[in-house]
This record gives C-alpha cells, structure tokens and sequence, in this order.
C-alpha cells in the first residue's frame, strides 16, 4: 500500500461545478416556486434581481468551495475521495467494484485536453463518483486500469486501449468491430425517437410554473396579432410552424448528441463513442449484460430502422434515471442489427419458435372494454339526444378498443433458445426485450382470484434490469416453466454481472 | 422437483387478526371522533351507514381472510431455491435461487415481537424493495435459517472466467 497523494483537480474545473450547480438547480426547480412567487406578488423591482444575483453568487462560491474541498487520490487498487464543504465525506472505490468507467469530454474541457471520469461501482448504494479535469491520457490509462479484470489485468490493458484517439495503439489492438453511423442516419434517429416530446416537456413546464405565458405572451399576441383570431388558418398555420421548429430543433439534438457515433467492439467490451460538443463514451463488458431492447416505433418502421438499447445492472438508486449511461445505438438497419445480435450473441432470428399467450388472456379486457361501449353510448344520448349518433359512437368506441385488444394480444409473442427469454409486443410499434435466464434473480408465480377460477398463472420473472410479466399460462405449465429455469440459474456458476 | 412446504408459525394467524384488529380500531376511532367532535354533523348518514359494513370487513378480515393467509402462507427451501408462498386471494410463488441471494435479513417488528415471531428477508440485486421475506417465523428458526443460508451463499462456487 502506498501513500496516499492527494490531489486537487484543475483550476479550469471550477466550470464542471459551476455547470453541477445549475444542474442542481434545474433539477429542483420545484423548490423555488415559492421564491418565484414572491417575485410575482411583489411590486419592488429590485427583488427579482436581488435574488438572482444572490443566487448567481451563491453558486459560484459554492462552486469555489466544492472545487477547493474536491480531493482525490490515485492509488494501484483505489480511487479515493475526499469531498464536501461542511460535511465532510471520504470515498474509498476499489478497482475491481467499478461496474463502469466512461471519460466525458465535455465542450468547455475539450479545448483543453481535459475529460470527466465518471465511475459507477456495483452495490445497492450506485454511487456515481465524478472526477473531472483530468488529463486524457491519465483518464484513459486510469479507465483501462479501472475495468480491466483481476486475473486477466495485461491482456486486458492491451485489448482496451482502442479509442480512436490513440491511434499508436490500436496496432496491437485487436478491434473485432468498428461501425460509423453517418449523417443520414443520425437524421433518421431523430426523426423516430422522441426527442420532440421532452423538449415540449421541457419547454411547457417552466412556462407553465412561471406564468409567463399567461401574464406576458398572451396578451402581447392579443394586443398585437389581432388578425390571427379573423382566419382560424392562420391559427392552425402558426401552431404547424411552431411544431415543425421544434421537431427540427429535436432532429438538431440527436445529431449533435450522437455526432460522429462510432461503435467499436474489442474482445468482450462493446463501446460508442459521439458527440458534436461533447465527447462522451458509454461501454459495457459483455458478461454484465442483462437485457437487450429492440424498439422500432411507426415512424421507424416506416424508415426500416431500429434502436438497440442494452441495460446493465441497474441499481435502486438509479432506478429512475434510466436513460443516461445506458448503451444505446440509436439507429440500424435491418443488417446492422442482425450484425449486432450476432455479437450479442442472441438467437438467430429463423429459428425461432413465437409462442403466443392463449386466447383466454382476451376475456379480461374485453370485458372492460365491453363495459365501455354502453357507458359511452348512455353519456353521448344524454348529450346530444341523439339515439342513433349515440348508438354509432359506442359501437364505434367499442370496436376500436377491442380492435385494439386483439391486436396486442395477436402482436404479443415470447420464445426461449439458446439460453436467452425472448419476449415481443407492440401493437403499432415493435419491441423485443431480450433476458439471459441464468441472469435471473427470482422467479415468480402470481394467481388472481380470477386466474385462479380460470386455472391459469402469470410468470414474473426479475432480472436485475427490470421484471418481465408472461401472462396466463396454464397453471401447471408456469410451474413447470418456474422450476426448470430455477434449475437452469442454479446450476449455472457462470459469473452474472 | 417435489417442494416441500413447510408451514409458518400458528401464531402468525393470531399476529395477523391482531394487525387486523388495530388496523380497523384506527377506522373506528377516525369515523366516532367524526361523529362527536364534528360541528354540524347533520348532514352525515346514520352511524349505521358505517357501522354495519365497518363491522362486515372486520369479520372477513379478522377471520376468514387471516386464516386463508395463515393456512396458504409457507416456505421451502431445496437444493436450488428458497420457495415461498403468500396471500390469500392473490397467490403468490416466489422462488429465489439461492446463488443470487446478495443478501439476508432476520427482522423483528414491534407486535412481532409480542407474539415471538421475526421475518426473514432474503434480497436480490436490481429490484429495489425486499424481495423475499419469510413471515410468522420463530425467531431462533430465524436466526438459524439467516446463518444456514449465509455459509451456504459463502462456500458457492463461481466460476471466474467471463467463458462460457
């Protein structure tokens, strides 16, 4: 054991606290609405400026203090931390704990050479250790150090020095794979994922809890577009424009998100690397594998591309954040995924056997949805005192509901090969989730009153990256199903994570 | 392979008409204050409106629905898997295999304690909450089955290598 030498990180840093302190703010801006009140209610106008010059204030000595207080040391089998300002904290990470180690070169280090360390240890806690500023040579060999494996630590080191920015290493590197996904693509991802909802989240949410809306921007339109309420075209002509930015403005965030988006596959490490601004990696060593989610939404199936996501073990702390630092490929085509299920290792998509859930699963729904229709039929006479219009919208109602219902039973799929549990649904879209069943870590067999009249179960079964519910089995059939994959997880001394 | 349930504790039925009990005691004691303290209560219905299913559900629960649970409630453990059984209307199967148990609890709560009863609690890794827990048992069973599975968990084998 050596001494320990303690560090403090570069000066520059002081910006990855500051951008911390914002990010704090945001998160708990939930917290400020009654100062946001105050500034509403009161008339003196210095008050809005008081507070946020106080608070601009407050961050950066906060940010001054946080940098001065941010210890680490390096040693051959710790990383070791020491932080907080008042109450002090001292961290004591093993090597061989870290689950994952990602460098992030953020924009405002980049021209800098500098990088973030994030580092993830197994453990319920899933403390997330952040060491930023630190140069990219000495991040990278402390990343390799980081997860190369105990028994293996010098075949390891040589496998994993394949970033591309170390082009002299890539010689005796062997990469067993390396796909660029270029321009065209990153569109198309940003024409199927989602990002136009969470920015209209992100947009609507301040709008609505500051009242800026309301107060300012109504009435500005009102006072000055008054020829917008003469044409209801105009109206619907505005809204379209706006949307249509902001879809752009989406598309804009995925392809400078995922810029340059290189996916290298070297021994058992899987890893993408993208970023316009910022640099960011995201990897996982594939025996720490625990699902595979392949999504194709309408709008992909309209493009022929699909998303592939891999989930690693995801500890409760980190239940809800799930989307950052997952490993996902935004956009393949029907080829890449083949490409990538054959390095995942997943059965071959001919052989496989669909089963299907029995049709008595329709009951249930049907019944509700049954219920539906004459609910919506009494509601509607009682409006509009029209028996046939009446008539015709529950009927309707209800044909589109058990349409509905059928086709998510029709769509609804699961099959075992090869050690994996393949499961897919979807009635627009089209997802596959993917488990190994060794990785297991319960199985259960769940009965309602009314399964049970039927005679039938649900099999739940957790992994560590979520449950997965098959429903109504034969009630004989989901025990059977539960012992022997019981006896499959025990017998199998393979490491899971 | 056969599993063999072995049942919890009879004092758990006694434990559990006791949970029962307080439970609707809380009830009463909410719904009378209403009654006696409320000013101009005239527009509540008559006490019997409340009383008469207040006492329904107190019977069901008291006595069928613990001894339902009582008697379905049980737990076994095989070479492979810790099993256990729960519910009374909605049946639950459970089984944890025993090489991903990270791990083991023994709990005593305050009216367990009343009755000698404990629950063990074996967790797992991912899901956030407990994640098997053995009611109604004995608390030196308890501790004993806590220290059984604990050496069991420590002499596994695991295979080091990332091959398959």
């Amino acid at each position: 054991m050596t001494e320990l030498v303690w560090q403090r990180t570069p000066l520059l840093t002081i910006g990855f606290f500051i951008a911390k302190e914002v990010r704090n703010l945001i998160k708990n801006i939930t917290n400020f609405i009654p100062v946001l009140a105050a500034i509403f209610v009161t008339d003196s106008t210095w008050l809005p400026y008081a507070i946020g010059g106080g608070y601009l204030v407050f961050i950066i000595v906060s940010a001054i203090l946080n940098h001065h207080f941010f210890m680490y040391a390096l040693t051959d089998d710790a990383v070791h931390l020491r932080t907080g300002v008042f109450s002090k904290k001292s961290l004591t990470l093993k090597y061989e704990r870290i689950q994952q180690a990602e460098l992030d070169q953020t924009w405002y280090f980049r021209p800098f050479a500098l990088t973030i360390l994030r580092v993830d240890s197994a453990g319920s806690a899933g403390k997330e250790v952040e060491i930023p500023g630190l140069s990219i040579d000495v991040a990278q060999q402390l990343r390799q150090t980081m997860l190369a494996e105990r028994k293996a630590v010098a075949a390891e080191l040589r496998d994993d020095a394949d970033l591309p920015s170390v082009p002299t290493a890539k010689a005796n590197s062997p990469v067993d794979l390396e796909r660029q996904y270029g321009l065209a693509e990153l569109i198309r991802a940003g024409i199927f994922d989602n990002k136009l909802f969470v920015l209209l989240a992100v947009l609507i949410y301040p709008l609505s809890q500051t009242e800026v809306l309301e107060e300012r921007v109504l009435p500005w339109l009102e006072a000055n577009i008054t020829f917008l309420e003469e044409s209801m075209w105009l109206n619907v002509g505005v809204v379209v424009v706006c949307l249509t930015a902001l879809f752009v403005l989406a598309i804009g965030v995925t392809v400078v998100t995922n810029y340059n988006l290189t996916l290298t596959i070297a021994k058992q490490r899987f890893q993408t690397r993208a970023g316009l601004l910022s640099i960011r990696t995201i990897s996982f060593r594939y025996p720490k594998l625990q699902r595979v989610r392949i999504r194709q939404n309408l709008r992909a199936r309209l493009l022929k591309r699909f998303t592939v996501r891999v989930n690693q073990l995801r500890p409760s702390a980190h239940a809800q954040q799930q989307s950052s630092g997952t490993f996902v490929l935004p956009v393949l085509t029907r080829s890449g995924l083949e490409e990538l299920s054959r390095w995942l290792r997943l059965p071959t998509r001919q052989q496989l056997n669909w089963q299907r859930i029995s049709p008595i699963a329709l009951l249930h729904p049907s019944f509700w949805v049954a219920l539906s229709a004459p609910l919506t039929a009494t509601l509607s006479y009682l409006k509009w005192e029209s028996n046939l219009l009446a008539l015709a919208l529950g009927a309707s109602v209800w044909l589109a509901l058990q349409l509905y219902v059928v086709a998510r039973w029709q769509r609804y799929g699961f099959t075992q090969a090869q050690g994996w549990l393949g499961v897919h649904r979807g009635v627009f879209g089209h997802y596959e989730y993917w488990y190994p069943l060794y990785k297991a870590q319960q199985v259960d067999v769940y009965q309602s009153p009314w399964l049970r009249l039927l005679g039938f179960a649900d099999v739940i079964i957790y992994t560590a990256a979520g449950a997965e519910v098959i429903k109504y089995q034969p009630l004989a059939v989901a025990k059977q199903m539960q012992s022997s994959w019981l006896h499959d997880i025990a017998n199998n001394s393979t490491r899971w994570m | 392979m056969p599993v063999n349930w072995i049942p919890v504790e009879p004092n758990y039925k006694s434990y559990l008409q006791l949970v029962v009990l307080i439970d609707m005691a809380i009830l009463a004691i909410i719904g009378a204050s209403l009654y006696l303290f409320l000013p101009n209560n005239g527009w509540l219905p008559a006490p019997l409106w409340f009383g008469a299913p207040w006492a329904a559900i107190t019977v069901f629960f008291g006595l069928f629905w613990s001894l339902r649970r009582y008697q379905f409630t049980a737990y076994a453990r095989t070479e492979e898997a810790m099993f256990l059984r729960r519910g009374a209307l909605w049946r639950l199967t459970r089984a944890v295999p025993l090489n991903r148990i990270q791990h083991v609890e023994v709990r005593q709560g305050f009216l367990e304690r009343l009755f000698g009863l404990a629950h063990l609690t074996l967790y797992t890794a991912g899901s956030g909450g407990a994640d098997l827990s053995i009611p109604g048992l004995a608390l030196a069973n308890a501790e004993a089955m806590k220290a059984e599975l604990i050496t069991t968990i420590a002499n596994e084998q695991t295979d080091e290598s990332d091959h398959d």
